[in-house]
């Protein structure tokens, strides 16, 4: 198996390369524009703020919608490019609440890793950003860490930009925390290393007083020593802020002084950071919530759920924080008596209990977003919901809500074009603006030809022979390797289904 | 032939069948206390020439006897009725141990004998409008034996659900059928994996063995393995369809060659990911498609290297514009959005036209195994197969709302409160 995988891995890799060509285009007409002026038209625009225009009008300047209405109502201005048209809807963008798409390998092996930042791991040229485009994605928050136990900073970027200072939209934007039991390790340990993480972090700003209080300056001098930044803003100190647990006579600490391991979780403490807080079962739910609520952050919680946490809504409704639906959108269950299977579709029960929800594409390319609210409207939101939990919720949930989710005057000019209605298998994405630039356009993604009809675009095709040789190659040296486990290649693929148990992300 | 006869007994105890679960289950709430149903909907998607815009279809004793225009309301109200969709390679799991372990050619048994009617995934399947399948031994032989169709409800016997026994002899070509073989070799005792074929080229001359042992009996009138030279026999004189799992483009090649080498007539090329890339090869031997389920990424899951498998949107067109006979799978797809209602919709979206694609899950299957008289489409007197749709079908907005079973409503458009 293992074998198989660094080939995938590998293939993967080489295809990246070969698509690099493609998206330095895509890249090369993104440089191309500039933050000027541009009018979308469109034959509907569903704004996800109060009612859908027919034949309206969108007015970009500066990154921003300065107008949107009906054609006749708003004066374009005369030297502004104009895209759309009366076949196209416009679209505010989907956001994608939480993914950890579009990164290199999360999950480091630290328990408590909060100075680690997602910054350093993004790929721009990630396959995944450019379906982002192709489905219509805008906006994408990427978190990882739920095999750790505390993740990472995670980051909010736009899929677009050859750089990851060009992809972003908000940078150190919230840490990820898990109460899904790392690799190897029990709940109630997993349990125990996250109570320790913010035990240690008490005792260390303790010790920090107390060791100032016996000698002035001494955190100052052991910081420089460290090569700290305690100059500025970072010479001074603060009292400890927050509405939890607090440590006396902080004040007299440089904050540059505290180290990098200790400064995030204090950001935490005192309300600085959001915190995704992934629950991978109904009883990691509660624990979650008392954490976060002794640590006085249970107002900047998001809980980053899996389907079948839908049996702890009663208690999360109780907590009042929101949630984003990471798992499938029905959880299916079977009574171990009868052998009769029950289906829940989740967000209608976190409808019915008032708890605010985003749903995610479960970090899985299969179920983007588009398809996602289609399937949410076919198995019984309303549609306005099912628009909702993938646009506006998000953006509310995330802080965003000034910039993104809807389309109105003041928030960025992220506009989608479909060529139909959004939830339609037949309606493509034919055009992506975002904050004003022209960044997507279906007439030149080759790659999406590629999905569609099997071609090839020139210049793009592995030069390899034909995939069938290899996997009989290295199916035969799996042979070699494993001679005991031989009469697994007749089970595999006999197993119950294994859908991707292990969460990455 | 060897097989139970169970075809004899089949329309007796179907009825029985549906009798007895008809008290049971469903038979709340029918027009006349009995599994008689009149069906509205907006639109009637018959697969059998062109949709009726408003219109009834009536149902009685399972059986379809009525499609017409008008009738203003009747007990089930839809948005639009399909036929009861069909998949020949469905998701039921009949797991290893109906692998034929002491040969990789099996000719005579038939899957009925390894199938397991108690699993949980024949309810999924039939929740998902799926009514019919073909089931199979798993591929892991060269030749693994008979396929039978037979429906996803009712009572659990193979004699209650049977709607035809016999309709396909399974078949593989490519690496999958010699996995887990290998040649003996050093100090190891012997087990059970030493055994032959062991590579791609031993698959294939397994093939070709069977055959030319078949065709050579035939002529000296000599046979050293009756059932053997009775099925292939069959397949030769087009009265029994070979269904060849065939995944790569050279499996696909493969299949075609040993088609046209031996003059087999029918033939469906199942899991065929990569047929599309050999359209003109496939459209000239005539074989029958059946795709595996597509994926939004383009990258397929199955088989050994799953990137390398690659099924676009646009394949079941390409190949229904050529003419070549197309059917859909959702093969494991059980959930939500993954279904065979789902791949539909995915070739729709790759550009199959609406009645293409409700053909290729209902009577193109039902036609490739020759079960098309009894079910695959709205036609009168064929099974009350029925699925009702909240909206257009296949669209992921719209949901399976009602299914009929041999006239059984096994799910209920009312909802739970009747």
């Amino acid at each position: 198996m293992n074998s198989n995988m660094k080939t995938q891995r590998g293939i993967q890799r080489s295809r990246n390369t070969f698509f690099f060509a493609a998206l330095i285009a895509l890249g090369a007409t993104l440089s191309a524009q500039t933050d000027g002026k541009i009018v979308v038209e469109a034959g509907r625009i569903i704004t996800l703020a109060g009612e859908d225009i027919e034949n309206g009008v969108i007015v970009i300047d500066n990154g921003r919608i300065t107008a949107i209405g009906p054609a006749g109502e708003i004066e374009k201005p005369w030297d502004a490019p104009v895209v759309g048209g009366p076949a196209f809807t416009a679209f505010p963008g989907f956001i994608e609440a939480h993914t950890s798409s579009g990164m290199d390998r999360p999950n480091e092996n630290f328990e408590v890793a909060p100075f680690l930042d997602i910054r350093d791991s993004i790929d721009p040229v990630s396959y995944y950003f450019e379906d982002c485009l192709r489905w219509g994605i805008t906006t994408i928050n990427v978190q990882q860490g739920a095999g750790c136990v505390i993740g990472a900073r995670g980051m909010v970027v736009r899929p677009v930009g050859m750089t990851v200072e060009e992809m972003m939209v908000r940078p150190k934007y919230g840490l990820k925390i898990s109460a899904i039991p790392k690799r190897g390790k029990s709940r109630s340990t997993q349990m125990q290393s996250l109570r320790y993480a913010f035990d240690d972090l008490r005792r260390y700003l303790e010790g920090l007083v107390e060791k100032e209080r016996d000698e002035r300056g001494q955190a100052r001098r052991e910081a420089l020593f460290q090569g700290r930044d305690v100059e500025g803003e970072k010479n001074k100190g603060r009292a400890m802020g927050g509405t939890a647990w607090k440590v006396d006579g902080l004040e007299i600490i440089p904050r540059g002084a505290i180290d990098e391991k200790h400064e995030p979780l204090l950001d935490l403490v005192e309300g600085r950071y959001m915190i995704f807080f992934h629950c991978g079962s109904p009883i990691d739910v509660p624990h979650a919530i008392e954490i976060a609520e002794t640590n006085g952050f249970l107002e900047r919680t998001v809980l980053v759920l899996d389907e079948d946490c839908w049996k702890a809504a009663d208690a999360i409704a109780k907590a009042g924080v929101p949630v984003i639906l990471d798992g499938g959108l029905v959880d299916q269950r079977r009574d171990p008596l009868t052998g009769e299977e029950r289906e829940t579709f989740v967000p209608e029960v976190f409808e019915e209990k008032g708890i605010t929800y985003a749903i995610s594409s479960e970090n899985w390319n299969d179920r983007s977003l588009w398809y996602q609210a289609a399937l949410a409207t076919g198995l019984g939101l309303s549609r306005d919901k099912a628009l909702a939990a993938v646009t506006r919720t998000p953006a509310e949930i995330l802080g965003l809500s000034d910039d993104v989710g809807t389309l109105e005057v003041g928030k960025f000019g992220n506009v989608c074009l479909f060529t139909g209605d959004p939830l339609s298998v037949t309606t493509w994405v034919d055009k992506v603006v975002i904050e004003g630039r022209p960044v997507y356009d279906r007439a030149d993604d080759v790659r999406n030809r590629h999905l569609l009809e099997g071609v090839t675009p020139q210049g793009t095709a592995p030069p390899v022979a034909d995939e069938g040789d290899e996997h009989d190659g290295d199916h035969e040296e799996e042979h070699q390797d494993e001679d005991e486990d031989h009469h697994e290649d007749k089970d595999e693929e006999h197993g119950e289904e294994h859908q991707d148990e292990e969460k990455e992300g | 032939m060897k097989e139970l006869s169970i075809r004899a007994l089949q329309r007796s105890a179907t009825t029985i069948a549906l009798s007895v679960l008809a008290t049971g289950v469903a038979g709340q709430g029918a027009d006349d206390g009995k599994d008689d149903w009149t069906l509205h909907a907006q639109h009637i998607y018959t697969a059998a020439g062109d949709a009726i815009e408003g219109g009834t279809v009536r149902v009685e004793n399972g059986k379809i006897v009525s499609v017409r225009s008008g009738g203003g309301s009747g007990a089930l109200e839809a948005f639009a009725i399909t036929p009861g969709m069909i998949d020949l390679t469905p998701g039921i799991d009949m797991g290893h141990v109906s692998v034929e372990q002491s040969t990789e050619a099996v000719f005579g048994q038939s899957a009925a004998l390894g199938l397991d009617l108690f699993s949980y995934r024949w309810d999924r399947i039939l929740k998902s409008g799926v009514t019919t399948v073909m089931a199979s031994a798993p591929d892991y032989n060269v030749f693994s034996g008979l396929s039978l169709c037979l429906k996803t409800g009712g009572e659990k016997t193979i004699s209650a659900r049977l709607v035809k026994q016999d309709v396909a002899l399974r078949a593989a070509v490519g690496t999958q059928p010699s996995s887990g073989n290998r040649p003996p070799r050093g100090s190891e005792p012997l087990n059970f994996y030493f055994r032959r074929p062991t590579t791609r080229m031993g698959v294939e001359w397994l093939f070709r063995k069977s055959y030319y042992d078949t065709i050579s009996a035939q002529q000296s009138g000599d046979s050293d393995n009756r059932v053997r030279d009775d099925i292939l026999g069959k397949t030769l004189l087009g009265q029994l369809p070979l269904a060849v799992k065939a995944m790569a483009t050279q499996d696909v090649r493969t299949a075609i060659f040993l088609k046209e080498e031996f003059g087999i007539q029918r033939m469906i090329l199942t899991h065929a990911v990569e047929a599309w890339r050999e359209p003109e090869l496939v459209q000239r031997s005539g074989v029958g498609v059946c795709l595996p389920p597509f994926r939004a990424s383009g990258r397929h899951p199955d088989g050994f290297a799953n990137d390398a498998y690659f099924l676009p949107l646009q394949a079941a067109k390409d190949l229904f514009d050529l003419g070549v006979p197309i059917a859909l799978s959702a093969q494991d797809g059980s959930e939500a959005g993954s279904r065979l209602g789902n791949q539909a919709g995915f070739a729709i979206r790759g550009g199959l036209s609406f009645e293409a694609a409700l053909a290729a899950v209902t009577i193109q299957p039902a036609s490739m195994v020759a079960i098309d008289e009894t079910v695959g489409s709205i036609e009168v007197g064929k099974d009350a197969d029925l699925v009702l749709w909240s909206g257009m079908p296949f669209e992921p907005t719209s949901q399976i709302i009602g299914v009929l079973l041999d006239g059984q409503l096994v799910v209920d458009p009312r909802g739970d409160s009747e």
